[in-house]
């Protein structure tokens, strides 16, 4: 039997329900709950078993061949990689260092890490907007943006 | 019935509607043409915006995204031969054709003329379908309501292709698995939660629709490496003169009108949706069209650009029916409406028509008038509208993620959002590399509260027993639906081999 992207996936979703059943009894039930047709972890134990029995059906039936290879490069693999691990840090990074800057630096790195090389237009296309955007959703929007904290060190 | 079409028309002629329309259509026609963003995607993104919106604005604002991009998607298979989404892809089959043979003004101007149509058919077919619908299923029970969101997902599994249907059932278990994250909507016990305090309220709808279609969709477009080769393919060609003939309006007028009946029928079977229709039309046109112009099928016929165009438009606007009639999505794009309804606090299905019949009828008429700016607005503008391709792809790229991720952000202002939304886009990512189907999942995260509400009750009142199933006429035929349903894929492959076999024997 060859570990196929089917089967692959397969396995990774018999793995998920196993382990969504195994924590469906960590639900607290109300007192007199277990005597109910119906609780908290009713539906948690029927979605873990039909997804155990869809996974086994997925990983025992003879996969279908698939409409397109996708070929994935590495690098663009990073590139994406990249952009994820910019996200993330633009929210870890958005209550100390404010909208308008953390925008500014996310906006043109992301950009350069896309290929964008000129100095001008990874400026323009993310400080002026950054400010912009920032000005239109506190000023006209009258949306509240809490300050950065560090301003307040 | 007339009272709440004047009320509706009343809401959707109000100045600021009728802007949102306009808007809607600009803004889903330029997110459309985008390669890999298709309506589901332009109508996450403009969830956060209508969220400072009221009920009726923002679903018009969300209805006139739908039809802009289905028409953006349309006009990108034309000029580049790159489909926004699923269903305009039969849209390049004789659209791209067309014009390669320097064409494409007529192409473009057919595809307007073929949507209008099929809009238009199905917005007078929904006026008067909705309410009928809406009357009989005011009678509905708990198990009546199980019953139909167990047809709903079902059907959208079954829809969804050769080999996907037990991937897609799976998608659809994951997303009610989803849903059940967060404290119970029945006992308030935390479930799933690990103690922590922000999945209390279980993951956001908004965050995970625009993890898994917005988000999702760039970063598949940046692996594709598909970003550096549209800066040369994206170059349209020059469009040429819109104008159509009176034989060739005589050619496929019967061909639209067709279409756009059919392409209603589809797009109301919960998850068939717009693609099914296109492909189905443009195989019935096919098959009806005397030899000589079958001939012309995949070379830039006229017919096979009308057919699909009509239908995917007509399907659209049917895929409304079981939303605002039942409170069953009838596609991907209306799942993301149904969750945005309910965040309103409308809970779409029989009683919407009733409570909010300002909301049901604006949406109705709005889509006529979405219909008519895309014809009378936006295809004179395609020529400049088409030039904001010419934006570079690694500055639009980051641009849509800021958008996704600010989006998300300005609702609930709380970072853990946009770090769920990584973990998501990332999980995303993977399941569709191992070609995974997304909608099935949303689908089931919205449905799966409603869901177990309405067992929980269907269970209680019978006692714990699942005789409610077989006990209630109505219950009972839906459930047959939903097995026919299910099972027709393999009954139709078993047809087919048994078909084959006995050639063969034959032979």
């Amino acid at each position: 039997m060859n570990l196929t992207k089917d089967r692959f996936g397969g396995l990774l979703f018999l793995l998920l329900s196993v382990t969504y059943g195994y924590y469906a009894a960590d639900i607290p039930l109300l007192p007199g709950d277990r005597f109910e047709p119906f609780h908290a972890q009713t539906l948690p134990y029927w979605l873990s078993g039909l997804g155990i029995i869809f996974s086994v059906l997925l990983i025992s039936l003879k996969s279908e061949p698939p409409s397109q290879n996708e070929v994935i490069s590495r690098s663009n693999l990073v590139l994406m990689l990249g952009l994820m691990a910019f996200t993330f840090a633009f929210s870890v990074a958005l209550p100390w260092l404010g909208f308008p800057i953390t925008t500014s630096i996310f906006l043109a790195s992301s950009y350069w890490l896309l290929g964008e090389r000129r100095i001008k237009m990874l400026l323009f296309a993310s400080v002026p907007f950054a400010l912009v955007f920032w000005l239109l959703l506190t000023q006209v929007l009258d949306v509240y943006i809490a300050p950065a904290r560090f301003i307040f060190w | 019935m007339f009272e709440g079409v004047f009320t509706g028309l009343a809401t959707a002629l109000m100045p600021f509607n009728l802007l949102m329309v306009v808007v809607g259509c600009f803004a889903g026609t330029f997110i459309g043409m985008l390669p890999g963003l298709g309506p589901i995607s332009a109508v996450a993104l403009m969830i956060p915006i209508t969220y400072t919106l009221d009920p009726s604005s923002g679903i018009i604002l969300m209805a006139g995204v739908y039809y802009g991009a289905v028409f953006g998607g349309s006009t990108s298979s034309i000029l580049i031969n790159a489909p926004g989404c699923a269903s305009t892809l039969v849209t390049t089959f004789d659209g791209y054709p067309l014009a390669q043979k320097n064409q494409a003004g007529k192409a473009l101007a057919l595809a307007a003329y073929s949507s209008f149509c099929g809009g238009t058919v199905g917005a007078i077919i929904l006026i008067f379908a909705a309410p009928a619908l809406a009357s009989v299923s005011l009678s509905f029970q708990s198990s009546d309501y199980f019953a139909l969101m167990i047809l709903g997902l079902t059907s959208v599994a079954a829809f969804s292709g050769k080999g996907q249907v037990i991937k897609a059932m799976m998608m659809t278990v994951f997303g009610l698995m989803i849903a059940t994250v967060g404290n119970d909507v029945i006992t308030g016990a935390p479930r799933y939660t690990f103690g922590q305090m922000d999945l209390v309220d279980g993951i956001s709808f908004l965050l995970l629709a625009m993890a898994t279609f917005a988000l999702a969709e760039v970063m598949m477009t940046i692996m594709r490496g598909k970003m550096y080769s549209t800066s040369e393919t994206m170059k349209p060609v020059a469009l040429s003169s819109m104008k159509l003939s009176l034989d060739e309006v005589k050619e496929v007028a019967p061909t639209v009108a067709r279409s756009s009946v059919f392409g209603f029928i589809v797009g109301v079977l919960p998850g068939a949706g717009a693609t099914i229709a296109s492909f189905l039309a443009y195989g019935l046109e096919r098959n009806l069209a005397p030899e000589r112009l079958r001939k012309m099928f995949g070379k830039g016929a006229l017919r096979g650009l009308a057919a699909p165009e009509a239908a995917n438009n007509a399907a659209s606007t049917g895929s409304f029916v079981p939303l605002l009639t039942l409170g069953i999505p009838g596609s991907g794009t209306t799942a993301i409406m149904l969750g945005a309804l309910i965040a309103y606090g409308i809970q779409p299905g029989p009683r919407l028509y009733v409570d909010h019949p300002d909301v049901f009828w604006s949406v109705i008429i709005s889509m006529y008038f979405g219909n008519l700016v895309l014809l009378v607005l936006n295809l004179p503008l395609i020529p400049y509208i088409s030039r904001l391709l010419a934006i570079p792809p690694q500055i639009l790229n980051p641009l849509i993620i800021f958008f996704s991720i600010i989006g998300v952000y300005l609702v609930s202002f709380n970072t853990f959002d946009i770090q769920m939304m990584v973990f998501i886009t990332l999980m995303a990512v993977g399941l569709k590399m191992l070609n995974f189907p997304m909608a099935p999942m949303l689908l089931g995260f919205i449905l799966g509260g409603m869901l177990e509400k309405n067992l929980s009750r269907a269970l209680v009142v019978s006692d714990g027993s699942f005789d409610f199933l077989w006990n209630r006429p109505l219950t009972f035929s839906i459930m047959c639906i939903t097995l026919i349903i299910l099972l027709l894929p393999w009954m139709l492959n078993l047809g087919k081999r048994l078909g084959t076999r006995l050639l063969s024997a034959a032979d």
